[in-house]
């Protein structure tokens, strides 16, 4: 880890540590000795930054955006990491066998790849999210807990066509390498060439892009929040963008500061995901 | 130029390797077939080197591959020592492949370029599970020692830190490990320069004699094969043209494309100038091949008769055979 | 009388993490108008780097050129990379080894071959058109109409060759740098290009650089040759004076080591053993002596420089053959 921060750039160098920050605000948010993030304090409403007690401000309901910003960085961060996690493992699964075996599964897998691909994401989460997390009864608001796992549940629908294109195309480009043929010529199980050979070729590819996809998913964890159907009530950055949005004029920090954690954080993400993959091709160079 | 003509098979207790009938066929877009091997018969004896020679796209390569079924060819029989590989059903294949080894063309990109040379030989015992992990390390620094490299210096790297000579031997070194009877090699010198490919090709007779394989070597180029081969098959656009052995082939071609073939060679002698290319143009397309004869649309002596009907392989001097209505001998 | 490309002292060094990298060291070489030259070495030895720097075609910010280039009355080194992309094609152009890669895949043939021509002489489209399929013809490629709205994928190897011989010399360059052209075809079509070659020299009158390594290639194709080992020349005569006295024991090991067609079948091939000193580590004394047979203790100690035979015939080494010294018993 040290080796790292030697060697790369400045800008890789403070992405990486921004990214250290707001893990560890994730892993350790709620026990820090932060105010209640839902505690409205009605005596501080709308105050700007810098006031004793409430350092980066409230907003209109009285909440504290420094304990919403760490709390929430949390849920937001949950949500992208196991959305990217799960679409990753089903996209790149789905997509690195259908590449190695071609015929009707690939055509299958394919066609159903670029249909979901066509629909723009947050349209699809969108819609998957209010079908999913509409309760039958009007009057009976959906539990935070609810929402969220629905949340996930689209997001990652979203995310695994995107990374099984990039699995699929990587492991074309490794399938017919002779390496592969001298493999089946030693008498290798198909399942232990794609385990051996391919899989370990193509991971680059997809954690590279991987990364990215978090930044697009806590954006569109934002979102999703801002059009109502994300986690409005709880605590994530994108609720706390969603509460300020319709009367920011009075307490703008309250809107601000989310957005540039969010820029950071995404910018950050975009960076780790660039220098992922320039290490890939540098690689991929002697070969 | 060659059908199917059977003569040139030996039909004896010594042949390993029998091959009849084959035919591979893909297919390209828009309805058309590339016939790559179009129904060729042959045979290996045991501890023979059976050179196949010809142009890129007379289906050499494709052949290769199908007599280890990698894919399977449309038709024919491969019979290795006594098994119709053909007929195998998937297991029993995959543990006949042990006896049959490949070595491929380019050295770089047959080697798995995120393992270590040390995983790259162990790979087939591991598959097979043969031998302890004391008797595999054994088994691998003898493989390195073989095919002369260092076992200490190189095991713990990977290929892409290597040449192209030394990922060959890395190459061979691999496909000895499970002991095969038989080594296919296809082009393994033609990715070297001139000065390694020597060092390979003695390297490979070397192995040979060693290990008392049957080895069937795939070139485009007469002049590597002469070292090597007992048996030269010349091919053409997916049929043979020529099978005999290196004296004959060489001082006497019966086959106007071989006599071509062997004054393509550059000859690295000033003195000996010469003022025309031997064979002119290119070779037709695999996906309509000409009537008759495949090679008459480039032979000197091609007539009606070459278009009309296809010749079929006959002996024209003792162990040369043919397949030309005008053979040169 | 002047030559037409005159290179003094030149040196090309990579810097690298790892160290400085010599890969081209004071390499002096004349090119007289109208003649073919052959620049043999192994990969490793600098041949392409040198070639590539000449043409000033070498780019990056680690890379560090010395030396002078002389072409055709300009001094290259000194000017600005703009005034020498304007000497190409009309002064100097090159083939590269790889079709492939060097041709645009995505544009078709005509608009490729064309582009030069709008460019340096200024043709409008219908001129360039009828010049693109002059040039097609003139590198004998049947059907040239047909050809100039074909992709490069269409192509086979050696139409591909063409196609990229025909775009160097578009525009009639006086010296052509031919780098490895036909490593990657087959037997019988790099005797069709080599041919092809010779007779687009003497035709348009360019000056040939054949750079490969394969000396059975130079041997009918060149007047001059220079053998480079290691960044630097080793030897370097007329053809035939150099096969007939080779002088240098590496010429004489790459002559022996080339599969002779003519040769006995069989026999074990004579090779080097080891190879190329590491360009970041390079030995003390004569790059080849841990390689060569007839080795003495000077050979080690002190770096030989090139001495002139007498006749034009220069050499690096302390004991050349021939010399009574060091002669192997």
């Amino acid at each position: 880890m040290v080796k790292f921060f030697r060697q790369v750039d400045w800008f890789t160098r403070i992405s990486a540590g921004w990214l250290l920050v707001v893990a560890f605000c994730a892993i350790f948010g709620r026990f820090l000795p932060l105010v209640d993030p839902l505690f409205s304090d009605f005596d501080a409403l709308y105050v700007g930054l810098f006031t004793p007690g409430h350092w980066l401000g409230t907003d209109t309901n009285g909440y504290d955006v420094l304990a919403n910003l760490v709390v929430g960085a949390q849920t937001s961060i949950m949500i992208a990491l196991i959305s990217v996690g799960f679409g990753g493992l089903i996209g790149a699964s789905l997509g690195v066998i259908s590449a190695y075996r071609r015929g009707r599964f690939d055509y299958v897998v394919n066609t159903i790849f670029n249909i979901f691909l066509s629909i723009p994401n947050l349209v699809l989460g969108l819609a998957l999210v209010a079908v999913l997390a509409t309760s039958s009864d009007p009057s009976m608001p959906v539990s935070v807990g609810r929402r969220i796992t629905v949340i996930i549940i689209s997001l990652t629908v979203v995310i695994v066509p995107i990374l099984g294109r990039i699995a699929r195309g990587a492991t074309l480009t490794w399938v017919n390498r002779e390496f592969v043929v001298a493999a089946r010529s030693m008498g290798m199980k198909d399942k232990d060439i794609i385990l051996r050979h391919i899989v370990p070729n193509v991971l680059p590819a997809v954690y590279a892009v991987g990364f990215l996809a978090i930044g697009v998913v806590i954006v569109a964890e934002g979102a999703l929040s801002l059009l109502g159907v994300g986690v409005i009530d709880g605590v994530s950055w994108g609720a706390m963008i969603a509460r300020v949005a319709g009367d920011y004029e009075f307490a703008p920090h309250s809107l601000y500061v989310p957005v540039i954690a969010l820029a950071f954080t995404v910018i950050s993400c975009n960076q780790i995901g660039d220098y992922l993959r320039s290490r890939l091709d540098r690689r991929e160079g002697k070969i | 130029m060659a059908g199917s003509g059977s003569a040139h098979l030996r039909n004896n207790d010594e042949v390993v390797l029998d091959v009849r009938d084959l035919v591979v066929e893909f297919k390209v877009g828009g309805g058309r077939v590339v016939n790559a091997v179009s129904k060729i018969s042959f045979d290996v004896c045991r501890g023979e080197t059976l050179a196949i020679v010809g142009e890129s796209g007379c289906g050499k390569t494709t052949l290769g591959k199908a007599i280890l079924q990698l894919p399977p060819p449309n038709s024919g029989d491969v019979i290795f020592e006594g098994t119709n590989l053909t007929k195998l059903p998937k297991e029993q294949l995959r543990s006949a492949r042990t006896a049959m080894q490949m070595v491929f063309q380019d050295p770089i990109s047959s080697l798995d370029p995120r393992m270590t040379v040390h995983d790259l030989i162990e790979e087939p015992l591991w598959i097979w599970e043969r031998g302890t992990e004391s008797e595999r390390q054994t088994k691998i620094r003898e493989l390195l020692n073989n095919v002369g490299l260092e076992p200490d210096l190189v095991m713990n790297r990977r290929s892409y830190e290597f040449s192209g000579g030394q990922c060959q031997r890395i190459s061979i070194a691999r496909s000895l490990a499970l002991e095969p009877r038989m080594l296919i090699c296809d082009e393994p010198v033609s990715a070297l320069d001139v000065s390694i490919q020597a060092q390979i090709l003695n390297l490979l007779q070397d192995m040979k004699d060693r290990y008392g394989l049957t080895m069937v070597f795939i070139s485009h180029d007469l002049a590597v094969v002469k070292a090597v081969s007992n048996r030269i098959m010349v091919m053409y656009l997916g049929k043979i043209c020529e099978v005999g052995s290196p004296e004959s082939i060489y001082s006497k071609p019966a086959h106007h494309y071989t006599s071509a073939l062997i004054n393509s060679v550059p000859i690295p002698d000033p003195t000996r100038k010469r003022t025309t290319a031997p064979l002119q143009g290119e070779p037709p397309s695999p996906v309509a091949p000409p009537s008759g004869c495949r090679f008459r649309t480039r032979c000197p002596a091609a007539t009606e008769k070459c278009a009309a009907e296809e010749p079929q392989l006959r002996e024209v001097t003792p162990g040369q055979f043919v397949a030309c209505h005008h053979p040169r001998v | 009388m002047s030559a037409l490309m005159s290179i003094k002292d030149l040196v090309v060094r990579f810097e690298t993490p790892r160290g400085s990298l010599e890969a081209v060291r004071k390499v002096s070489l004349e090119i007289p108008f109208g003649t073919s030259i052959g620049i043999v070495g192994e990969s490793g030895s600098g041949k392409t780097v040198m070639s590539r720097a000449a043409m000033g075609l070498l780019s990056g910010s680690n890379v560090r050129r010395e030396g002078s280039v002389h072409f055709d009355g300009k001094e290259l080194t000194a000017m600005s990379p703009k005034d020498v992309r304007n000497e190409f094609g009309t002064g100097m152009a090159m083939i590269f080894q790889d079709p492939m890669t060097a041709l645009n895949p995505v544009r078709r043939v005509g608009s490729q071959i064309a582009e030069g021509l709008r460019v340096r002489l200024g043709m409008d489209k219908k001129a360039a058109r009828a010049r693109s399929i002059e040039l097609l013809s003139l590198v004998r490629i049947p059907d040239p109409e047909s050809m100039l709205r074909k992709f490069p994928y269409q192509l086979s190897g050696g139409m591909r060759q063409r196609v990229m011989i025909a775009i160097a010399v578009a525009c009639n360059p006086k010296l052509l740098f031919a780098d490895e052209p036909t490593t990657a075809l087959d037997v019988t079509v790099q005797s069709q290009i080599l041919q092809l070659l010779s007779e687009l020299r003497r035709d348009l009158q360019m000056s040939l650089v054949l750079v490969t390594h394969d000396l059975g290639v130079v041997a009918n194709n060149t007047d001059f040759v220079a053998v480079m080992y290691a960044g630097e020349i080793v030897e370097q005569a007329t053809t035939t004076e150099l096969f007939a006295n080779v002088k240098m024991p590496y010429t004489e090991a790459l002559l022996k080591s080339i599969p002779n067609i003519e040769m006995k079948g069989g026999t074990r091939l004579p090779v080097i053993e080891g190879r190329l000193p590491n360009p970041t580590d390079r030995p003390a004394g004569c790059g080849f002596a841990a390689r060569c047979s007839y080795v003495q203790a000077k050979c080690t100690a002190e770096h030989p420089p090139l001495v002139d035979a007498g006749d034009g015939h220069l050499y690096r080494c302390w004991y050349p053959l021939g010399h009574t010294i060091g002669r192997k018993q």
